[in-house]
């Protein structure tokens, strides 16, 4: 049996994390979510001995120690997680930051909203399209 | 068409021009070529001479009366066949003198065997010929005067004038004493250019002309133009006729003579009739000049007949016109000291007290202001788009106007001098006419490039009462007894005339004081201006700090709102149902809307703490110390803490209050990042001079580590600040910090650890602590080893004293 598709939620906020929790439910994805609080446990995640990439990293910018931004840039930066589809999900709607991003290579940015019902909307859509819509490099899990 | 053809060409038109041919033509007075008259004075003889070899180019016509030998029997022939070789010799000598051109000196003493009347020649150079000028020499044979000691006594009083008006007066005696002349004038050239006779020396049955003026063209711009270039002007006889050069032109280039310096130039055919319907006989005029202008002239009447003056009483002559002009700067300057004095005490206590006030209004605010100074009646100042005002001045409207008419003026656009004075300014400014009553005079500085901001002052108008020597509106050229040609005035009837639109006139001294206080105010500006840059850079420096905020705000601020909207969605969503789930949502709601709040205050402390002003004081640093420690005693809990302070802390000067609150930062920190059974916190400090040589230490080591390629061990990071300050330290064996995230520690709610580890907090106490030892001038920085411990240092200032502000 092959294993579930892995989604790492870099995300210190635990209401953050608890929506895209609601979110994993709410579209019935069949993943293992892994919520790490900081940029640094992401990495830590990452270099672990493992059989396939994760199918998806949700990237908050404000992490605690190496935050958001640069963790992005470790993993763009490194020949072999760059392949792996990492999404900003951020309070920051501020240019510069939108700008470094996708120059470090993120694969989306998407704003968090501050109202509950249209932030896990968006989470879901998010969800919902990286998991179901994209298609993954091979050996990723995901939809086949 | 044009204006030019109007006038007709003259009747010398294609030839040499000479007075005694065609003076009598002139049509217009400053056209007429004074300079190059082609005659000379018909008592004396002229010799134009090549300088190669000294042979005789031109001559005056009367040669043969005057010296002996017709033109004829000199032109072509060397100097020497007249007046012999050791004569010759001499000229020759003087010739090689730089100062010889356009300079006459006395070269020999002639006696011609056909009159036995001896003669004294000068020469000199002009346009590369020498020219040779004999006239008698008003003395006996043997007898020689030494002009020096005739007007050594005359030098000695001209220097001791105290006012222009006694310098006038010395001047008039003397040249009276040294020559006997009939009348002795100082004659002032006013601006607008007629003149005034201001002091007088005269013979005792003469009418005074003191306190006459005469129009403009009674000199016309021909003579003063001569009067600009030669000290002194003879004329022996307006009677004595004119003798022509032969040839009139040079024969080998063809140019006519420039007599500007010959003192036998012979005069105009205006001038002379000008003097005759005077009743003068003779005449000497000598230049008085102030930095290069024409100030004015010594005029000198002669009526009794011809009147000699040889070559030495005319050097005399000339070199006391020299020493009037000389002196007279000199003499208007003692004249005008104790006003100049005041002017500058009082424009000097303005520029201190607008320095003070910062701004330009203290000028008007007094006392003093800036009628205290200049003698004015009114004084306006524009600058920052507004008029400020005070004494008597035009309305605004009125200003605004004369304001847009300055500032296109063109002395107002100069660089050294942009300065606009007169006493009469509806003449120039025809609207001026509506307040002459306040401001006839207008004296303006400008105070900045623009010409935009400037400085008035006023005067009101003082009709005054003007003797004119004969009607000064008769017209300049009337047709006389040669027909329609130009005829100098014949009327010197007393003409009295009332003038209005005037005021006092502008002094020299006054200008002067102007633009002094222009540039006192000038420096004032460009300080102001450097300090508003200062403020600028303040400004961008706090703009970026809110810049920061902004961002903090938009991040860190709206990630607990949005939890607790969540929570508060959820709970709407599950109203009425208070289990346990929703009582832990409430909790949670509770908790962040602490969170919320301590974020915020903070921020807001952060703010205070950039803009608040410090209380500096003295402080003994143990008992903060002691103070912080009670204040972070809860903080302590169960947990074994042993605090070591290696030597009594100094005093240091400080704000007390913040500089505890930099030690509750700093010992809240080294106790909450600990997982030690025991806590140690070292408390201590080095000298300036410990923390000198701790620097240089650590750039070695720094070396030494590189050297090695070793990539762990302690992040350093020493600022050279640090060795000119007393350093403060808190050591702790704490938890340390990754040297990679060492620049973050200082950063606005930077938090390295998850938010419920370590006791949680904000993030924003050491951002704070950076801050405050930033506002005392100093530096912070961290020296930590992971596992092993961190110790922050501080910086301040070594010495105790006023501590300037970051």
């Amino acid at each position: 049996m092959t294993e579930l598709p892995e989604v790492i939620l870099v995300e210190d906020s635990d209401e953050d994390a608890d929506t895209l929790q609601q979110a994993v439910l709410r579209c019935a994805a069949k993943v293992q979510l892994r919520r790490v609080p900081t940029g640094d446990a992401c990495m830590a995640l990452l270099q672990q001995p493992r059989t396939a990439l994760p199918a998806l990293v949700l990237m908050d910018l404000n992490t605690p120690g190496t935050d958001g931004r640069e963790t992005l840039r470790m993993i763009k930066s490194d020949p072999s997680l760059s392949t792996i589809p990492v999404v900003v999900v951020s309070t920051s709607a501020n240019p510069r930051d939108v700008d470094y991003c996708y120059r470090a290579g993120a694969n989306a940015y998407h704003l968090k909203p501050v109202r509950y019902a249209e932030h896990l909307e968006a989470m879901v859509a998010v969800l919902g399209y990286w998991l179901d819509r994209v298609v993954a490099l091979p050996g990723r899990g995901g939809q086949t | 068409m044009s204006q030019a053809s109007v006038l007709p060409p003259p009747a010398w038109q294609g030839q040499a021009y000479s007075t005694k041919r065609f003076g009598v033509s002139i049509t217009d007075c400053d056209s007429e070529p004074v300079q190059t008259p082609g005659c000379v004075q018909a008592h004396g003889a002229l010799l134009v001479l090549r300088p190669a070899d000294l042979t005789i180019a031109q001559v005056s016509e009367n040669s043969a009366e005057v010296l002996g030998a017709a033109p004829a029997a000199l032109l072509g022939r060397p100097l020497h066949e007249l007046v012999g070789p050791a004569h010759a010799a001499r000229v020759q000598t003087l010739l090689q003198q730089p100062e010889i051109d356009c300079n006459p000196t006395y070269a020999l003493t002639y006696v011609p065997a056909h009159t036995g009347l001896a003669l004294d020649a000068s020469v000199h150079t002009v346009d590369g010929v020498v020219v040779l000028e004999f006239e008698a020499t008003g003395r006996e044979a043997g007898q020689q005067r030494d002009f020096y000691a005739l007007i050594r006594r005359s030098v000695a009083q001209l220097q001791r004038a105290t006012t222009l008006s006694e310098l006038g007066d010395i001047a008039c005696a003397e040249i009276r004493a040294l020559t006997d002349l009939d009348r002795v004038m100082v004659y002032r050239f006013h601006d607008d250019g007629h003149g005034e006779v201001v002091c007088e020396r005269r013979r005792d049955d003469l009418p005074s002309w003191l306190g006459l003026h005469y129009p403009a063209q009674d000199i016309p711009e021909p003579a003063r133009e001569v009067a600009r270039q030669t000290w002194i002007r003879p004329l022996r006889d307006v009677d004595g006729g004119l003798a022509e050069l032969v040839p009139l032109s040079h024969p080998d280039s063809g140019r006519p003579l420039k007599m500007t310096h010959c003192a036998l130039r012979g005069p105009s055919v205006m001038y002379t009739e000008y003097l005759r319907n005077m009743g003068v006989a003779a005449s000497l005029t000598l230049s008085i000049r102030r930095d290069d202008k024409l100030w004015g002239l010594i005029a000198c009447h002669h009526y009794s007949g011809p009147f000699e003056l040889p070559y030495d009483l005319r050097a005399a002559c000339e070199l006391l016109a020299q020493i009037v002009s000389l002196q007279h700067a000199a003499a208007e300057e003692r004249e005008h000291a104790a006003y100049r004095q005041r002017i500058d005490t009082v424009q000097q206590q303005l520029v201190t007290q607008a320095a003070h006030e910062g701004g330009l209004a203290a000028l008007l605010d007094g006392p003093p202001t800036l009628l205290d100074g200049l003698d004015t009646g009114g004084t306006a100042l524009y600058y920052r788009e507004r008029w400020w005002c005070a004494g008597n001045t035009p309305t605004e409207v009125d200003l605004d106007a004369l304001r847009d008419w300055l500032a296109a003026r063109p002395e107002m656009q100069l660089r050294d001098r942009p300065l606009f004075a007169t006493d009469q300014l509806s003449a120039h400014y025809p609207p001026g006419q509506a307040f002459a009553g306040v401001a006839s005079g207008v004296l303006a500085i400008v105070l900045s490039r623009s010409a935009k901001n400037l400085v008035l002052w006023f005067r009101p108008e003082t009709t005054q009462t003007v003797k004119w020597g004969g009607n000064p509106h008769d017209k300049p050229s009337v047709v006389g007894p040669h027909g329609a040609r130009l005829t100098p005035r014949a009327s010197f009837e007393l003409f009295i005339e009332s003038v209005r639109g005037r005021s006092k006139p502008w002094l020299a001294v006054e200008l002067e004081a102007a633009l002094r206080f222009r540039m006192l105010m000038m420096e004032l500006i460009v300080a102001r201006a450097d300090q508003l840059a200062g403020l600028n850079a303040d400004l961008a420096r706090s703009n970026d700090e809110l810049d920061a905020f902004a961002y903090v705000a938009s991040h860190d601020l709206k990630e607990p709102l949005r939890g607790i909207h969540k929570y508060a969605y959820q709970l709407a969503e599950n109203a009425g149902q208070f289990d346990d789930v929703n009582h832990q949502r409430l909790a949670g709601l509770t908790r962040l809307t602490l969170r919320m709040d301590s974020l915020l205050d903070s921020l807001l402390h952060f703010s205070r703490v950039g803009r608040v002003e410090l209380q500096l004081e003295d402080c003994d640093v143990g008992e903060v110390v002691e103070e912080a420690l009670d204040m972070v005693a809860a903080r302590r809990g169960e947990k074994p803490t042993s605090i070591h302070v290696p030597r009594p802390l100094p005093s240091v000067r400080a704000d007390r209050v913040r500089l505890r609150e930099i030690y509750t930062n700093l010992l809240s920190n080294a106790l909450k990042y600990n997982q030690q059974s025991k806590t140690t916190i070292e408390i201590g400090w080095l000298t300036a001079r410990e923390a000198a040589a701790r620097t240089l230490h650590t750039a070695k080591a720094e070396e030494a580590t590189q050297a090695m390629h070793t990539k762990q061990i302690k992040h350093t990071s020493w600022p050279p600040g640090a060795s000119e300050q007393t350093v403060f330290y808190v050591r702790d064996n704490g938890i340390g910090i990754e040297p990679r995230h060492i620049d973050q520690v200082f950063k606005m709610f930077r938090r390295l650890h998850g938010r419920n580890e370590f006791g949680g907090g904000t993030g924003a106490g050491l951002t704070i602590v950076k801050k405050l030892v930033e506002r005392h001038g100093g530096e912070v920085w961290v020296e930590s080893t992971p596992g092993q411990g961190s110790c922050f240092y501080f910086s301040m200032p070594a010495v105790t004293g006023p501590v300037s502000r970051v």
